[in-house]
């Protein structure tokens, strides 16, 4: 087999799945906020129905939820669906499905805060706003790095089930290659790129907290 | 003038009533303790006087300006900008500081008055210089607060609630998350403010520094004032809980 052709087509899968793993970060990240202020809002409804949506995320698969984000267009809706709707609907199920965990983990950051850090804000004159985003946000932020870390890792790994929906990333290219040449090779290829892909990951994550290390 | 006037605070947390029915106003200038066993409220006064917690009954005044009253039975605010407004009045001093750790100790100090009050940068770092050298933190203001000593920490605190130049100055147990050493250094900052005529309300079990600091004190005991005065009126009171309180305290 021409090793120079495997890597060019596995290549194609690998931009496929680096802009699966950015765009959904790119969306999830502050979907997941948003999602976790309605998580810990005071309004029962709205707390309720954000729960509801959390549990339905994380308790189905994701691979499920691929499929019923790209055909309830059709099936809700009565709309034609395009197969450009293909990756839309990857990168649509995979932020909202991430948005969900992110949600909970900023939660978690979120609620581990001591609440004097908002009664000095507040006696010091800062409004809710600025509270939030330059006194606890920053906070949170290093708290929460290494339960991000995790989640982002497992994204890496999650981006191959794009393929439900026929969108060709690398694993799927890479199974491609695997039937029609009968050898494992382009597979494990996969496997040492997510590898990698993983270990650049985590250096940036580290490279972060070792930023964020500065305070305690 | 009345810098400060309470009226018949009461304060319930759901069927246990904390705060009976405390009246207090602190004049211009005045330094006024609080002294009183654990559970006898002064804390919470303190966070209803600061409006970290909402009164259930009562009013509350600044400068003369109505920040909270009662109005059919029910303790109503005032709207949400004059409240903004009153409370640039009062700045507070916390137990265990609550200094912003991603901060450095300058960024402490500044950051509200440049982003709160809206006062120039370099304005905000030469009030915060002299604050600092003020208090014996020159050699800090690019520390952050985990490499300070408690002391310091607590220093750094009243800094970063002086920069606001409010004008009255709330201590809740300023010193009690401290040891003796750092108690004193503490105490000596504040007894320089004292000096300076700096309007100052002060929850402390520190009799001694009470008694020599104050203008007035405030025994405090079961979501009532029990007695108050000037120093050598309570520590010659004739009240065997106060002088019974109070003994424990200089043993």
């Amino acid at each position: 087999m021409n090793v120079a052709l495997m890597v060019g087509q596995l290549g194609e899968g690998m931009v496929i799945t680096v802009e699966i793993f950015f765009l959904t970060l790119l969306f999830s990240l502050p979907l997941g906020l948003v999602i976790s202020f309605g998580r810990m809002s005071k309004k029962f409804l709205l707390r309720t129905v954000t729960k509801i949506y959390i549990s339905v995320m994380r308790g189905t698969p994701l691979m499920l939820q691929l499929i019923v984000v790209y055909f309830s267009p059709y099936y809700v809706f009565g709309m034609k669906i395009s197969s450009s709707y293909r990756f839309t609907a990857v990168i649509l199920a995979f932020a909202l499905n991430y948005a969900a965990y992110f949600a909970e983990i900023y939660r978690g950051g979120i609620e581990s805060m001591p609440i004097g850090q908002y009664e000095a804000a507040q006696v010091l004159g800062y409004g809710r706003m600025q509270t939030f985003f330059k006194i606890i946000l920053p906070q949170v932020v290093k708290r929460i790095l290494p339960a991000v870390t995790n989640e982002t890792i497992t994204l890496v790994k999650d981006t191959s089930l794009a393929f439900v929906l026929a969108v060709v990333e690398m694993f799927t290219a890479a199974k491609q290659i695997a039937a029609k040449e009968t050898t494992i090779l382009p597979l494990m290829a996969a496997g040492v790129f997510y590898y990698i892909f993983n270990l650049a990951v985590a250096a940036f994550m580290e490279y972060l907290e070792k930023k964020l290390g500065y305070y305690r | 003038m009345k810098y400060l006037e309470i009226e018949h605070l009461k304060k319930t947390f759901g069927a246990l009533t904390v705060l009976k029915d405390i009246s207090l106003s602190v004049e211009e200038g005045e330094v006024v303790s609080i002294i009183g066993p654990s559970g006898s409220g002064k804390s919470t006064l303190l966070r209803c006087a600061t409006m970290l917690e909402r009164m259930d009954g009562g009013s509350l005044s600044y400068m003369g300006e109505r920040a909270a009253w009662e109005e059919n039975g029910k303790c109503v605010y005032a709207p949400k900008n004059d409240l903004k407004r009153i409370r640039k009045n009062y700045g507070l001093v916390f137990q265990s500081f609550h200094l912003f750790p991603h901060y450095s100790v300058l960024k402490n100090i500044t950051d509200a008055p440049v982003c709160v009050d809206h006062v120039s940068k370099a304005e905000a770092a030469a009030r915060a210089e002299k604050l600092l050298a003020q208090l014996g933190l020159e050699d800090k203001k690019d520390a952050y607060p985990y490499q300070l000593s408690g002391g310091q920490q607590q220093r750094v605190s009243i800094a970063r609630a002086l920069a606001l130049q409010p004008k009255i100055l709330f201590f809740d147990e300023p010193t009690s998350a401290l040891d003796p050493e750092l108690t004193g250094e503490v105490l000596k900052v504040i007894k320089e403010l004292a000096k300076e005529h700096m309007t100052m309300i002060i929850v402390t079990h520190e009799m001694q520094f009470a008694r020599e600091l104050s203008d007035r004190i405030i025994f405090m005991e079961d979501g009532v004032i029990r007695q108050q005065g000037t120093p050598d009126e309570l520590f010659g009171n004739p009240d065997e809980r106060v002088r019974e309180f109070i003994g424990k305290f200089q043993a």
